[in-house]
C-alpha cells in the first residue's frame, strides 16, 4: 500500500559564494511515503532547511534525481513549480511567516487565491474548516500582531492545511515558541497526522523529533544511520 | 567643531553607501530648485524689474493700456494712454505735482534712424531712435557713462542738434571707441552731435527685445520722429507720446489722477472731435489712469504677464511635486533605519545625537542638492531667456538668477529634508527600543506607508492637472499656427527699409521706387517685387473710420474702422492675396490717375453685407465730406495681417502715390514705403547682400532695417505663444518625471521591505504573474486615486488658461484622455521595474532574511 511521495537520490546542492563552494548537501537519498510523519534532525548548518527548500520546489538541487508523487521535478519550469508548490505542497516556517497586513482569514486564504477556479464558497469553507481544525476559527477576523507566538503557529498550519496539500513541510515549528506553545503545535501536527497527513519536519528537539514514526538525520549533507550519528557527533 | 565635522564626514559617507537614495534626491532637488530658480529669474526680470533710476518709487506713468503708435480718435473705454504733444504741455503745466514730467515717443518700431559715423569708409547703418523731451534722463535721474545726457537746453528751437547714443550700441556697432562721444555722426542725412553714451545697465523706458540706439530730442522730431518726413509735433488730433513722470514725495495720486483726468477734458474740450454733440458722453468719460513708473512702460509686461504668472504657477507645482519626492525619500529612508535606530538606541545611542546624525545628514543632502541646483539655474536661466527673446539684439535681461529666489527654493526644499528627515528618527526615538525589536518581527505592516502613498497620490494629481495645461497650451499653439491666415510664404522675402531716413522728398520718391523694383527684378533669381507701407504679421497697423458715399453718416458708436495700407503692383501676387472681384493695384495707378482702392473680403462683409455690389462704390476717411475721395475697384481674398486669435479685419488696399483729396496734409506720411517684398525661383544664395547691395548703389543711405523671410516672420508672431506653450510642456513633463521618480521610489520600497512577505507568497504558490500583479495593483491604485483627484481638479483649473487658449475649449477630452494615458504610462513604467524585481525575488533567500 505504501505510495512513495518523496523519491530523492544522489542529491547535491553547492552553493557559490564569492569563489567559496558551500557543499550543503553532497549526495542525499530519501524516501518518504504517504501518511509517514518524518523528523530531520542534525546539527547546525548541515543542510536541512537546504534539503527542505528542495523537497518544497524553492530551490533547485546542483544535481540528483527528484520525484514528487511519481513525477520527475528537474524539468519543470517556474510556473509548473508554482502550481505544484500551491498544490502539493504545505510550508509551516520557525518564524510564522503570517502576512502582517491580512487577517487570520485571509492569510490561510492566500494559497487558494493563486489556485486558478476556486469558487469563492469553496476557498470559504476550505478556510473555516482549517481554522476550525487548529482551533483558532474564533480569531478569524484577527490580524497576525494581535495573537501570540502559538496562535499565530496555528494560524501558519491552518494555512498549510487550506490547500490540502499532499505533504507538510514544517521548518523547525517550534523554533520561536516556548516550551508550552511548542508542544501543542507538536500536538497539533500529531493529530494531522493520525488524520492521514503527510509531514516532514526539521527539528533540533529531540523531544518533538520523537513524535515522528521515522527520524532522519542529518550530518555534513549527508542522510546517516542514528548510530553513525551520535559516533560523529561524538567526534566533533 | 571637531564634532562636526566629524558628522558631517559621517553624513557623507552614509550618502554614499546609499548612492540609488542620494543620486535620485539631489537631482530632484537640483530639478526642483532650478527650474523655480529659473522661472523666477525671468519673471522677475521681464515684470517686477525697475529701471536703473535714482528713485523708481517716485516715477509715474501717465496712463495704463499698450497703445500704440500714433493714433486718433476715442481710445477704447475714454482711457488716455499716449497723448498728443500739445496735450501733454497742458497737461504738464497743470501739474505741478510733477517735479518733473517727460514724454517719448510710443512707437519705436521699424521706422528708424540711418546713421553714419565721421570715421572714413564708415556706411550708414539702420538704428532705432527715440524721441523723448529734454528732461527725459532728469526725471529718470540718470547718470551718463560718458560725455553727458540730453538735457531741457537741448530741447529747445535753434538749440544745436545733439542726441544720446544707447551703450549697447556703442559697444555692438562702434565697438566701444570713445571718440564716439562729441563726434558728429550723419543722421537721417542731418549732421548731429554725439553727446554722450547711457548707462550700461540702462535699456530704455520699457522692455523690447530692440531697445533704442539713439535718444534724440523732441524739437528734432520732423527730422527723427515716427511721423517723419512729416511732424506729429503740432497735429492736435494725432496722439504719439508716452508719459513718464517723476512726482513730488508725498503726492497723493488718486487725487493727481482726478485732477490730471479733468485737466484731460478741459483740453479735450477744444478738440473738433468733442465738439459734436454725439461726443459729449465720450469727453464726459475721458480721463486717465496713473501706474506705477518705477519699471518704465509695462507694456511687455503687460503682454507676457498672464503668460508668466502661468509659469509661475506652473514651477511652483513643480516645486511642490520635487518637495514631495524629498519627503517621500527621506520617510523611506528614515523608516528603513528605523530598526538600525533603534538597535543603536537599545545599544545606549543617545536621542539628541541620533537626531543630530540625522539633521546633518539632511543638511549635507540638501547643500548638495542646492549646489547642484545652482548649476540648473544658470543653464535653466540661459535657455529660458533664449526662449524668451528668440531674437534679441540686445537682451535686456541679465541672465543671473537672483540669489532671493535661490535661496527662497533652497530653503524649502531644505526644509522639506529636514522635516522629513528627521521625523523618522523622532518618532523611532521616542518609541521604547524593545518595542522596535519586538515588532520587525510580528508585523510586515509599516504606519509611514500611507503617508507616503497620499504624496505619491498628491504627486500624480498635480502632475495630470500640469499634463492638461501643457496639452491645451500645445493644441492652442498648433491650432494657431496651422490655421490658414491665407499667406503664401515659401520662398518670399521681407526688406525693411526706410526712405524717410534716407532723407527723400515727396516728389521724389516715384522716382525711387521705379528704381527699386527695376533694379530688384534685374537681381538673378528675383521674381516679383513689391513694395508697400507694411507686411503682413509682422506687428503694423494702419486704421481709420471709413465714410461710405451715399450712407448716411456713421454715429459716435458706429464700428466703421478698417485697417489699411499701400501696396505696389506685384504686392497681391506675392503675399497671397487672390483677387476675387475687379482688379488689383496695377502700375498705372500713380499719383495722378483715378483715386482707387482694393478691398478685402470682410470689408465687403462689414460694409456691404446687404449684397451691395462694392464695385464702383466710393468712400473716404476724412469724415462725410470724403466720401468721394476714393473708388473700389477691387476684391481680393483675405489675410490676417494682425491678431491671430480673432477674425480677419476689414482692409483697404491703396496705391503707393495717390494723395486723398481731402485733408491731403495728412495722407502724406503713408506715402513712405516701409518694406519691400520678394519672391524668389527658389533657393537664392547671397540675396540678402544683394539687396543690400542694390540699395546701396541707388543711395548709400537706403540702409536695410530688417531683412527676413516671409516665413520666419510669420512664424515670429508665434515665438511668445510657443515659448509659452514649451515651457508649460517642459515643467509638465519635468513633474511627471518627478512624480513618476516618487511612485517608482515608492514601489520599490515598498517592494524591499515586502520581500519575505513576497518570499512567503511564493513558497504559497504565488506565481510571478501573481506577484507582479500585487505590486503594480499597489502602485496603479495610487495613480488612480491620483487621478481620481487630477481629473476635476485639472477640470476646475483649466478655466485659468482659458484665455490664454485659441479655439481650444477648456474641457478638451482629447488632451485630457491624452494625459491621463501619459500619466497611466508613467505610472505603469515607475510600478513595473520594482514589480520585474519582486518577482524574481528567490523565495529561499526572502525567507532567508527573515
Ligand atoms: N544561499 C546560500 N549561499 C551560500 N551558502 C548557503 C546558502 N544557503 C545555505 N548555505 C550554506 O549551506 C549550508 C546548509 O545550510 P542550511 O540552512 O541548510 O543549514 P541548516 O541545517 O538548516 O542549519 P540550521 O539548523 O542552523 O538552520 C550552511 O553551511 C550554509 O552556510
Ligand atoms: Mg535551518
Amino acid at each position: 500500500m505504501a505510495e512513495t511521495i518523496i523519491e530523492i537520490e544522489q542529491l547535491t546542492k553547492v552553493f557559490y559564494t564569492d569563489e567559496i563552494e558551500t557543499h550543503a548537501l553532497s549526495g542525499v537519498h530519501m524516501q518518504i511515503q504517504r501518511g509517514e510523519y518524518v523528523a530531520m534532525s542534525g546539527p547546525s548548518g548541515c543542510g536541512k532547511s537546504t534539503l527542505l527548500s528542495i523537497i518544497g520546489l524553492l530551490d533547485t538541487p546542483t544535481s540528483g534525481r527528484y520525484q514528487l508523487n511519481g513525477k520527475e521535478v528537474a524539468n519543470l519550469n517556474f510556473s509548473d513549480r508554482s502550481r505544484i508548490r500551491n498544490q502539493e505542497i504545505g510550508f509551516i516556517f520557525q518564524s510564522f511567516n503570517l502576512i502582517g497586513d491580512l487577517t487570520v482569514a485571509e492569510n490561510v486564504e492566500l494559497p487558494l487565491t493563486y489556485r486558478s477556479g476556486m469558487p469563492v464558497a469553496e476557498r470559504k469553507k476550505r478556510v473555516q474548516e482549517s481554522l476550525e481544525r487548529v482551533n483558532m476559527a474564533h480569531r478569524m477576523r484577527h490580524y497576525p500582531a494581535q495573537l501570540s507566538g502559538g496562535q499565530q503557529q496555528r494560524v501558519a498550519v491552518a494555512r498549510a492545511l487550506a490547500g490540502s496539500p499532499s505533504i507538510l513541510l514544517a521548518d523547525e515549528p517550534t523554533g520561536n515558541l516556548d516550551s508550552k506553545n511548542g508542544e501543542a503545535v507538536m500536538q497539533l501536527l500529531k493529530e494531522l497526522h493520525d488524520e492521514g497527513a503527510t509531514i516532514c519536519m526539521v527539528t533540533h528537539d529531540p523531544r518533538f523529533a520523537a513524535h515522528a514514526e521515522r527520524q532522519i538525520h542529518l550530518f555534513d549533507g549527508k542522510v546517516v544511520a542514528e548510530g553513525e550519528l551520535s559516533h560523529l557527533m561524538a567526534e566533533v | 567643531m571637531n564634532r562636526l565635522v566629524q558628522d558631517i564626514k559621517f553624513a557623507l559617507r552614509q550618502l554614499r553607501k546609499s548612492p540609488g537614495f542620494t543620486i535620485t534626491a539631489i537631482v530632484t532637488l537640483a530639478l526642483g530648485i532650478g527650474a523655480n530658480a529659473a522661472i523666477f529669474t525671468l519673471v522677475h526680470a521681464v515684470l517686477l524689474k525697475n529701471l536703473p533710476v535714482s528713485d523708481p518709487k517716485l516715477l509715474v506713468r501717465v496712463g495704463d493700456t499698450d497703445d500704440c503708435c500714433v493714433e486718433g480718435g476715442v481710445p477704447d473705454q475714454r482711457d488716455y494712454s499716449i497723448f498728443a504733444f500739445e496735450l501733454y504741455q497742458h497737461l504738464r503745466e497743470n501739474t505741478p505735482e510733477f517735479e518733473s514730467l517727460a514724454a517719448m515717443q510710443a512707437g519705436v518700431g521699424y521706422a528708424g534712424v540711418t546713421a553714419r559715423s565721421n570715421k572714413p569708409g564708415d556706411l550708414p547703418r539702420a538704428e532705432r531712435g527715440e524721441v523723448v523731451t529734454g528732461n527725459y534722463f532728469q526725471v529718470l535721474g540718470l547718470q551718463p557713462y560718458a560725455g553727458r545726457l540730453i538735457l531741457p537746453s537741448d530741447d529747445v528751437q535753434g538749440a544745436p542738434m545733439g542726441v544720446v547714443m544707447s551703450y549697447q550700441a556703442w559697444q555692438r556697432d562702434y565697438a566701444s571707441d570713445p571718440s564716439v562721444v562729441g563726434s558728429t555722426f550723419v543722421l537721417n542725412t542731418y549732421p548731429v552731435t554725439i553727446l554722450g553714451i547711457t548707462p550700461p545697465s540702462f535699456y530704455g523706458d520699457r522692455m523690447t527685445s530692440a531697445p533704442p540706439d539713439f535718444y534724440i530730442p523732441m524739437v528734432m522730431e520732423p527730422n527723427f520722429g515716427p511721423g517723419n518726413p512729416t511732424s506729429l509735433l503740432h497735429r492736435r488730433d494725432a496722439n504719439w507720446l508716452y508719459l513718464l513722470g517723476k512726482i513730488k514725495p508725498g503726492t497723493d495720486l488718486k487725487q493727481l489722477e482726478a485732477k490730471m483726468s479733468a485737466s484731460l477734458r478741459n483740453y479735450l474740450a477744444t478738440l473738433p472731435l468733442y465738439q459734436r454733440q454725439d461726443r459729449q458722453a465720450d469727453l464726459a468719460g475721458a480721463h486717465v489712469v496713473l501706474t506705477p513708473g518705477g519699471a518704465g512702460i509695462e507694456n511687455m509686461q503687460q503682454e507676457y504677464g498672464v503668460g508668466l504668472k502661468m509659469l509661475i504657477t506652473v514651477s511652483a507645482l513643480v516645486l511642490l511635486i520635487a518637495c514631495a519626492n524629498i519627503a517621500n525619500l527621506m520617510l523611506v529612508r528614515g523608516m528603513a533605519r528605523r530598526a538600525e535606530t533603534s538597535i543603536r538606541m537599545a545599544l545606549g545611542a543617545q536621542r539628541a545625537r541620533l537626531i543630530r546624525q540625522m539633521l546633518t545628514e539632511s543638511v549635507v543632502l540638501s547643500c548638495l542638492g542646492g549646489l547642484a541646483g545652482l548649476l540648473v539655474a544658470y543653464a535653466g536661466t540661459k535657455v529660458l531667456l533664449a526662449m524668451a527673446f528668440p531674437h534679441a539684439q540686445s537682451l535686456p535681461i541679465e541672465a543671473t538668477p537672483s540669489l532671493v529666489v535661490l535661496g527662497f527654493a533652497f530653503a524649502l526644499s531644505l526644509l522639506t529634508g529636514l522635516i522629513f528627515g528627521v521625523a523618522p528618527a523622532w518618532v523611532t526615538s521616542h518609541s521604547q527600543p524593545a518595542d522596535a525589536l519586538r515588532g520587525s518581527n510580528r508585523t510586515t505592516s509599516d504606519r509611514s506607508g500611507w503617508l507616503q502613498r497620499s504624496l505619491v497620490i498628491l504627486q500624480a494629481a498635480l502632475s495630470l492637472i500640469l499634463l492638461v495645461g501643457a496639452g491645451l497650451m500645445a493644441k492652442s499653439l498648433s491650432k494657431l499656427e496651422n490655421q490658414d491666415f491665407g499667406v503664401v510664404t515659401q520662398n518670399r522675402v521681407v526688406v525693411h527699409f526706410s526712405p524717410e531716413s534716407a532723407g527723400y522728398k515727396q516728389e521724389q520718391l516715384q522716382g525711387l521706387y521705379d528704381k527699386i523694383i527695376n533694379d530688384l527684378h534685374a537681381l538673378p533669381g528675383v521674381d516679383k517685387a513689391a513694395l508697400s507701407l507694411y507686411t503682413p504679421l509682422e506687428g503694423n497697423n494702419w486704421g481709420e473710420g471709413v465714410y461710405i458715399q451715399g450712407r448716411p453718416e456713421p454715429g459716435a458708436q458706429a464700428k466703421n474702422g478698417a485697417s489699411w495700407l499701400r501696396v505696389g503692383p506685384e504686392y497681391f501676387d506675392i503675399v497671397g492675396h487672390r483677387v476675387l472681384r475687379g482688379r488689383g493695384i496695377t502700375a498705372q495707378d500713380t499719383a495722378t490717375s483715378l483715386p482707387v482702392v482694393v478691398v478685402n473680403e470682410a470689408f465687403v462683409k462689414k460694409f456691404f453685407s446687404n449684397g451691395e455690389n462694392p464695385l464702383g462704390a466710393h468712400f473716404g476717411i476724412s469724415g462725410m465730406e470724403s466720401v468721394g475721395d476714393w473708388e473700389i475697384v477691387g476684391v481680393v481674398s483675405d489675410i490676417k495681417y494682425n491678431d491671430l486669435r480673432r477674425p480677419t479685419r476689414a482692409m483697404y488696399f491703396r496705391p503707393l502715390l495717390q494723395v486723398a483729396h481731402t485733408k491731403s496734409q495728412t495722407d502724406t506720411r503713408s506715402l513712405y514705403a516701409g518694406a519691400i517684398m520678394l519672391t524668389t525661383k527658389g533657393q537664392v544664395g547671397n540675396l540678402e547682400s544683394q539687396v543690400r547691395r542694390t540699395l546701396a548703389n541707388i543711395n548709400p543711405n537706403l540702409t536695410v532695417v530688417d531683412y527676413n523671410t516671409f516665413e520666419a516672420q510669420v512664424r515670429g508672431q508665434f515665438d511668445q505663444e510657443r515659448m509659452i506653450a514649451r515651457l508649460t510642456l517642459m515643467f509638465s513633463l519635468l513633474a511627471l518625471m518627478l512624480a513618476a521618480v516618487g511612485l517608482y521610489g515608492v514601489t520599490a520600497y515598498s517592494v524591499a521591505r515586502r520581500t519575505p512577505e513576497i518570499g512567503v507568497r511564493m513558497a504559497l504558490g504565488a506565481g510571478r504573474g501573481n506577484v507582479v500583479a500585487m505590486v503594480m495593483r499597489e502602485a496603479m491604485l495610487q495613480a488612480i486615486i491620483g487621478l481620481a483627484i487630477g481629473i476635476p481638479a485639472a477640470w476646475l483649473c483649466v478655466r485659468l488658461v482659458q484665455s490664454q487658449l485659441y479655439n481650444v475649449g477648456g474641457h478638451d477630452a482629447m488632451v485630457m484622455t491624452g494625459s491621463v494615458l501619459v500619466l497611466t504610462i508613467a505610472a505603469l513604467l515607475a510600478g513595473l521595474i520594482p514589480a520585474q524585481r519582486a518577482a524574481s525575488t528567490d523565495p529561499v533567500k526572502a525567507l532567508r532574511t527573515e
